[in-house]
This record gives C-alpha cells, structure tokens and sequence, in this order.
C-alpha cells in the first residue's frame, strides 16, 4: 500500500520533462512543433492505457474519437468563435455522447469481437466524413480555412501552443496516476484479470467497462481538439483506422498497462517518422517493423518492462 | 427459518432434462449439501442458483427475495457468494489485492465512480483484507502474486475473497476438488471454523467424507430430481441414495 500511495514521485518527473522538453529537445534533431505534436499524442497513448492497460479491451475504433473531436473543434473555430474554450467543450460534449453509446453497444462483446466492433464504428465515421458529411468535413481535402485559434485574446501559436498542451497533459497524467491507484482503478485491473469473478463478487462490470471506454475516449477527444488547435487544419485520416493502428503499435512498444510507457511509445515512433527516417529514407517503416516485431518477440512487456529488466539485473549486479 | 427456496426448478438443455421439479430449502445457519452422482444436475442447480444459467422453470428465493430473474452481481450485493469448483481469483493481483476487492464492493455496491479515492482512504478496507487472509492463514503471502499460490492455497484465497464481502449465505462447488489428503483435510477445518460464525452454506461435493463431517442435511440429486433429502445418518442408510450413488461406490470398493 505504501508502494501505491507514492504518486507524486511519476507526477513530477512527468513534468520535469514536459516543462523543459523544449529546452533540450532540438538538441536531438527534433524540429519546432514535433514536441506539442509528441505530447498530443502522448495524451491520446495514455487514455489508450486506461482501457487496453487497465481493462484488457483493445479498441480499434478511437480514431473515431479522436477524428470527430478534431472536427467537432475544427468547425466550432471556423463558424463559431477562434476562441478554443468553447471548441474543446463542444468536442467534449459532442463526442463523449457518442463514446457513450458506442461503448454500450460494444462492450457486451469481448475479445477479437469487441475489436472488430469498434472497428466497423470507426470506418463508418470515416466512410460518412468522406461522403455524406463532405460538405461539413471537406471530404478528402480535409477541414481547411480554420483561422488562428486564440485563448482569450491569446494567438495559440508555437510556444504557446506547447505550453498550453503540456499544462493539460501534465493534468491528464495525474488524473490517470489518481485512477489508476483509486478503487476505480483496482476494478479496471480485476475486470482484465478475471471478469467473471469480479461479477460474481457483487460489482457490476459493465459500468465500470463503460466508463473506462468514456474515460479513455475523452482523452482521445482532448488529443483530437488539441492537434486542431496545433495545427488548424483536420485530416480525413484522423478518422482513419491506421491512427488507431498507430495508437496500438506505440502502447505495446512502449508497454501495455504502465502509463509511462504507451507515451515513451508515442515519443520513440513520432521521433522515428519525423527524425530518424532522414538518414534511414524510405526504408524507415520496414526499419520500424523490424523493431516493432524484436520487441513483440524478446520484450512483450515493450521499453518499460526492459528497463525494468536492466534495472534488476544492475541492482543484482551491485548485490553480488 | 428457511434462508433459501428452491421451488419446482427445472432446466432443459435441448431435449435433455437436467433439473426436473427441483424443490428444497436451506434452513438459515446450517450446512447444506447437494450429493449426486455424476451427471445428477448438482452444478446445473448452483449455476442456477447464483444466475448464471435462467430456470426454464420455478423459482428461487433468498429471504424472499426471487433471484431468477437478476444478474449475479446483484445476487452477490444480496449476501450470496460463490466458491467455485476451479478457484476463482484474480491471478496477475496480489493476494491482498484480491481480498480488497470484495471489500470496496461490499462498501461502495456494485459500482462507484471514486477514481480520485486515495490509498489512504482505503485503509480501512485494506486492513479488513488483511484480517480475511490471516484467517485463511495466507497473511505472510499478502504481497505475492495469486497466480504463484498452489492450488490448496488459491482455494484457500477464495475462501478469504468470499468471506471477505461478508456473505449469509455460501454456496461451494466441489470445494475439495483436485486437492491432496492433507489439503482436503485442511479446507474441512477451514470451513468448520468458518462455520462456526454461523453463516450458511451450501456444498456440492462429491468426496463423502467431506459431505459427512461438514453436513446438517443432504440433498440427493439423481438424474435431475431430488430422490432424498435427510441427515447424514439418515441419507447413509436410504436404500434409493444406495442404490443411486452410495451402492455404486461400495460395489466400486
């Protein structure tokens, strides 16, 4: 107990990395921007965590989420007001109602099936973006004409931007450190390791399966607002199933079910695409694949559980 | 006073009968056991009983109450848990995990959205499991992983997770299956003691001694119906108990 009582201790060095990463990122390569755009994705990874980590549920449809937020923000700031306050709420709004229904239609199915289902919902949004909504949505072309969003006056532009995105990520991780050591949390880890018994001890499942989905899928609607507001701009692709793809393949090469991890996985494959495919030109997917199946193979537990691993061996080392 | 009622259930599976007209009653604070040879509908019976299967049907009633028509959950929030024949924990928990978790539904119900509780906030029930484990005798593993226990001591950590919801009635499903001597042995001394806090239970069980040193009254279940319902001593001596069950294991012998 005294073990999970410490949170503060991830809390702050969560932070002291977010509020100094522009300060030493550009020294390995990243260009401006790439930090805000690996810390979105750092916060769509970790609510990711709370549902595949936690419960067990692998969802293939919050590219969903993520994509109808990033419209929902999109349009909000074109027709609306350039004022993100009232976008992100309306994306909240718009799209935790529809995680809601999604997760109750789903979650009565689980394994390959709960999968496929989130899936098949996913494809759908993103089949109707780029057909009947195409007025709305620009079709293939995307949202385009967002105009600069603005925080009460405030251009959210480049370090602005960045600030404004780690305040929320560095609140997001200690409300997903605060679930995670909560009785609500305890239920999520017992619903991934035998559900039938959780049953059987008087707590209803599905409620908790069904506000772990919604938790999660808010924050993929955060990720979804915020690179609207990073970038004003909405990608048909952001609907696409190979975000959700991306999402899968950061969790487990980062480490399923740690929190920290499914973001060091967001960090090393945003990192990978946009600075280490230089030097490594077209061939830098295949290279990603290869590492992705070495982990997959020798280190299913993804850098976390590595560096788990190292570090009982050096303590092991030290003993002797 | 009858805390259980079982009345006319009956259960078909395809054109198989597995419970026909199934009627009995567990009186409040005894030790009940369902006996049967195999294939006699015993585990048909709990799996009604706890919601798992839906009677085609009857009815059962807890303290009046009609389970037939509720989750498991909701049967679990009305005072019943259930030992199962395999142990049900949870494996990648710790022990101490495992026993909280009955404990945080007993005192939040089926569901609470406390995702901002503290550790601390739970200490309480944190301290309450650790009792539960001391009094299973698994208090010195209380940090280990439960997958790592064997089988006698994960029954044993079932036992702890049941009791740990503070149940008034328990209902166990071949609680000795698969066990040694000496662990089949220690799990009648665990459920004595048990016992002896007056809680009610229901036992299917196939090994005799076991039913024998632990029961007030048996049930016997053969093909689906009740052929006998007594004392032990009166249930060791009726001829269509012999005949059903008992006198195949004495030709066996």
């Amino acid at each position: 107990m005294s073990k999970s009582s410490n949170y503060l201790m991830p809390i702050f060095i969560f932070t002291a990395i977010v509020l100094t990463m522009p300060f030493w990122f550009p020294f390995l390569g990243g260009y401006e921007g790439l930090d805000t755009k690996i810390l979105i994705w750092a916060i769509f990874a970790l609510g990711f965590d709370l549902l595949l980590g936690y419960t067990g549920y692998l969802s293939f449809g919050h590219a969903a989420f993520f994509g109808i937020s990033a419209y929902v923000t999109g349009l909000m700031l074109l027709h609306f007001s350039s004022n993100i306050i009232p976008a992100m709420i309306a994306s909240v709004i718009v799209t935790l109602i529809i995680a809601f229904l999604i997760g109750l239609l789903t979650l009565k199915r689980s394994g390959i099936y709960f999968s496929i289902l989130t899936l098949a919902f996913a494809e759908m949004f993103h089949s109707a973006a780029l057909s009947m909504f195409q007025d709305w949505t620009g079709g293939d072309n995307g949202l385009t004409g967002i105009p600069t969003p603005m925080l009460f006056g405030l251009k959210m532009q480049e370090m602005t931007v960045y600030y404004f995105v780690a305040i929320i990520a560095i609140a997001l991780f200690y409300l997903a450190i605060r679930i995670s050591r909560s009785p609500f949390g305890i239920m999520l880890r017992a619903i991934k390791s035998n559900q039938h018994r959780l049953e059987f001890t008087g707590v209803n499942v599905f409620k908790y399966k069904v506000f772990a989905f919604v938790i999660s899928a808010f924050y993929a609607t955060i990720a979804g607002s915020l690179m609207v507001i990073y970038e004003p701009y909405v990608a048909s692709e952001f609907l696409d199933w190979s975000t959700s793809g991306h999402l899968v393949i950061m969790s487990v090469l980062g480490g399923v079910g740690t929190l920290f991890g499914p973001m060091i996985g967001a960090a090393f494959m945003l990192y990978f695409e946009n600075v280490l495919s230089v030097p490594l030109g077209e061939q830098w997917l295949l290279v990603l694949g290869i590492i992705f199946m070495l982990i997959v193979i020798f280190l299913p537990g993804g850098f976390v559980d590595g560096a788990r691993k190292l570090k009982r061996k050096l303590t092991a080392k030290e003993n002797s | 006073m009858a805390i259980l009622d079982v009345h006319n259930v009956s259960k078909n599976f395809g054109g198989l009968a597995a419970l026909k007209d199934v009627t009995f009653q567990v009186e409040e604070g005894t030790i009940h056991s369902l006996i049967g040879p195999n294939g006699a509908g015993k585990s048909t019976l709990l799996n009604v009983l706890t919601g798992l299967l839906a009677a085609d049907e009857g009815r059962v009633s807890y303290k009046g109450t009609p389970l037939t028509e509720i989750s498991p959950h909701e049967i679990n929030q009305l005072g019943i848990a259930k030992v199962f024949q395999t142990p049900a924990i949870f494996p990648e928990m710790s022990l101490l995990e495992n026993v909280v978790i009955p404990v945080l539904a007993a005192r939040d119900g089926d569901f609470k959205l406390n995702f901002m509780e503290t550790p601390k906030g739970m200490a309480e029930c944190y301290s309450y499991a650790e009792e539960m484990l001391n009094e299973v005798g698994l208090q010195d593993d209380r940090n280990k992983e439960a997958r790592f226990l064997s089988r006698g001591d994960k029954r044993r950590l079932e036992l702890a997770l049941c009791l740990a919801s503070k149940p008034k009635l328990l209902l166990l499903d071949e609680p000795t299956a698969g066990m040694a001597r000496h662990e089949t042995e220690q799990t009648i001394e665990l459920l004595r003691k048990i016992h002896s806090k007056g809680m009610t239970k229901v036992i299917v069980e196939h090994d005799m001694n076991v039913v024998f040193a632990l029961s007030e009254r048996i049930s016997v279940l053969a093909q689906g119906q009740i052929i006998a319902e007594g004392s032990p001593d009166e249930i060791k001596g009726h001829p269509k108990v012999i005949e059903a069950y008992l006198g195949e294991e004495q030709e066996e012998a």
